[in-house]
This record gives C-alpha cells, sequence and structure tokens, in this order.
C-alpha cells in the first residue's frame, strides 16, 4: 500500500466511527424524551436539599447513575454522613455487575484502553441500546457484533443530557413545579418494552423475566428501597438456572 | 458554593459506582461460561430490564396502568420512537382524563 492509499484507507475507517456515532446518537433520542425529565426533577430535589448549581453537575457529571443520585438526595444531611451514601450508592448500582457481566463477551475483544472508559459511560440506557444493537448485529452475521462507536454516541447522548439538565434543574427548580404530573414517566418504561420486545426469543426463553417481573413487582410493593431491582434481577436469574437444567 | 465535605461524599459516589461498571466486566472477561452459566447471562439483561419497570406494572394509578398496557400493545408491534411517542401521550391524555 503506498501512502495515500493507507491515509484514503484511515480515512474510510474514520468516515465508518463517524456514522456509528451518529447511529448512536439518533439511537438514543428517543431514550432522551424519559432521561430529561427526570434530570430535571433531580436537579431540583438536589436544590432543595442545599447542593449548590456547581454541586449537581459535579455529582451527576462524576456518578452518572440516575437510581443511586436519587437515593442519594433523599439521605442528604449537612454535613453529608459519606459512608451511608457510599453503601446506598453500591446498593442501587449493584445491577452494574450484572450489566457488565451481560456486556463482557461482546467487549471482550477491546483493548482495556478502550473499554475502561467507555464502560464510565455505561448507564441502563445505553447498556440497553448498545446491547440491543450487539444482539441484532450478531443474528445478521456482523463481526464484531458490538460496535463501540454506537455505543459511545448513545453513552454521550444521556450523559450529556443528564449533566446538562439535572445542572438546569438545580438552577430553574423552584419555577418548575412537579414535572411528574405530565405523562413523560411513560418514557422510560415504553423505551425499555421494545428492547425486551428485540431480545424476545419466545416464550420458554422468557420464563426468567416473568419471574424477575413478579419477584421485583412484589418486593417493590413490600419492601422499602431499591431492592426490588437486585431482589428481581437474582430471582430471574435462579430461575434460569434451574430452567436451563431442563433439557 | 462548593463544600469540601459534599465533594468528598460525591467522590465516594463517584468512585463506588465506577467499580460496579467495570467489576463485571473484569470478574468475567478471561471465563469461558458452562452451558448453565450462558443461560443465566443470556437472561440476564431481559431480567435487569423488567426488573427495573416492575413498579410500573403494580402502579396505584389506574391511569398509569391502563397507559402501560397501551405501551405494552404498541411495543409489540411499533419502532422505538412511536411507542414512546404513544406512550407518553396516552399517560398524559389518562391522567388528565381519570387523574
Amino acid at each position: 500500500m503506498s501512502v495515500s492509499e493507507i491515509a484514503l484507507a484511515e480515512g474510510k475507517a474514520a468516515n465508518r466511527r463517524g456514522a456509528e456515532f451518529r447511529r448512536g446518537l439518533a439511537a438514543a433520542t428517543p431514550v432522551l424524551l424519559g432521561v430529561v425529565p427526570y434530570a430535571l426533577v433531580l436537579g431540583a430535589q438536589a436544590a432543595q436539599r442545599g447542593l449548590s448549581v456547581l454541586e449537581v453537575p459535579l455529582m451527576t457529571g462524576l456518578n452518572f447513575a440516575g437510581g443511586s443520585e436519587f437515593a442519594a438526595i433523599q439521605l442528604w444531611t449537612s454535613p453529608p454522613h459519606i459512608l451511608l451514601i457510599a453503601a446506598i450508592t453500591l446498593l442501587v448500582n449493584s445491577r452494574h455487575f450484572l450489566m457488565g457481566a451481560a456486556l463482557a463477551p461482546f467487549i471482550r475483544h477491546l483493548p482495556k484502553r478502550q473499554v475502561f472508559p467507555a464502560l464510565f459511560l455505561m448507564c441502563d440506557e445505553s447498556w440497553a441500546v448498545g446491547l440491543a444493537d450487539a444482539q441484532r448485529r450478531a443474528v445478521a452475521g456482523a463481526r464484531p457484533a458490538f460496535s463501540l462507536p454506537f455505543y459511545l454516541g448513545a453513552g454521550l447522548a444521556v450523559y450529556l443530557a443528564w449533566a446538562a439538565f439535572t445542572t438546569c434543574g438545580a438552577a430553574l427548580g423552584p419555577v418548575l413545579g412537579d414535572v411528574e404530573t405530565y405523562g413523560f414517566a411513560m418514557a422510560f418504561p415504553a423505551v425499555f418494552l421494545v428492547l425486551l420486545r428485540g431480545m424476545w426469543k419466545g416464550f420458554a426463553a422468557a420464563r426468567p423475566w416473568l419471574i424477575s417481573l413478579v419477584a421485583a413487582a412484589l418486593t417493590y410493593l413490600v419492601v422499602p428501597g431499591a431492592w426490588y431491582v437486585a431482589a428481581g434481577a437474582l430471582s430471574g436469574l435462579v430461575a434460569a438456572w434451574f430452567l436451563a437444567g431442563e433439557t | 458554593m462548593i463544600d469540601p465535605m459534599t465533594v468528598l461524599a460525591i467522590l465516594a459516589m463517584a468512585g463506588v459506582t465506577y467499580l460496579t461498571r467495570v467489576g463485571g466486566y473484569v470478574v468475567l472477561k478471561n471465563r469461558a461460561l458452562s452451558p448453565r452459566a450462558t443461560a443465566v447471562m443470556e437472561a440476564a439483561p431481559g431480567c435487569v430490564l423488567i426488573s427495573v419497570i416492575a413498579p410500573d406494572f403494580v402502579s396505584r394509578n389506574p391511569a398509569d396502568l391502563a397507559a402501560l398496557a397501551i405501551t405494552l400493545l404498541a411495543a409489540t408491534r411499533l419502532s422505538m420512537l412511536p411507542t414512546v411517542a404513544i406512550g407518553v401521550a396516552s399517560a398524559g391524555v389518562l391522567r388528565w382524563l381519570i387523574g
């Protein structure tokens, strides 16, 4: 290959990465409809608890995990109880272990210097969109199935929206009132239901999901706090373990 | 504007959260899984997703339950954007109608 041919090949690869990145941004757009109202609410609640307009983006930008931030804000005192907040954060975000484990076979081939920064952007939304895309590409025969620029596009869109709109929420909090009264809360389940439909492989394969749904719903009704995610996910996994022994 | 204790608490949160993000990958990246463990891993994404939205299925608000049923039906037939639009619109309208 001559120098110009190498440059041309590199240019094509960069174009492809750019197109994949933009495809990721586009895939995340419907998700943002659900993220933005939540971000505004979190920012407003944080401001109410005494966090400043600088401290809110510090939290949402460095931590970037909405569920744990809502929980932490509920428990926020002045000064904050650091150990308690760290423990609750671990509890709420423990689902990330499972999510990372599910992602591991798809990102095994990538170098660590790409994986470790990329995992910082792993949230419910970017993980679900990225994994669903990898599963679809695997079925279609694409190699590698996991598209890193697609995932980064989706993750960055959610990240920037989260950091920016929690800050807006902190600044505008007192003016906004209750965003929850509109229908935006339904955007989140809508996104997840479509993603589940994409993972559907027949009723038999979906039995663990049903167990998870029932276990999580019951836990949610009976136990206060965010335990229901862990309880539901683990029940489904135990069910999958036993059901796998049937055949 | 920035309180040192608040910064410490935020750094603790951020550190813990990042560990949860890399933990699953670090533990599993170099392991070959048994067929059973593979079945569990294949079910895992759906189990986590459905668990996160489980509270919506037991909402005490009849408007939200009806909107969820409509959204579920839409999700089986339509792509992402129309499903989200139908979900948000039906929740908004039904909450306004039945409260």
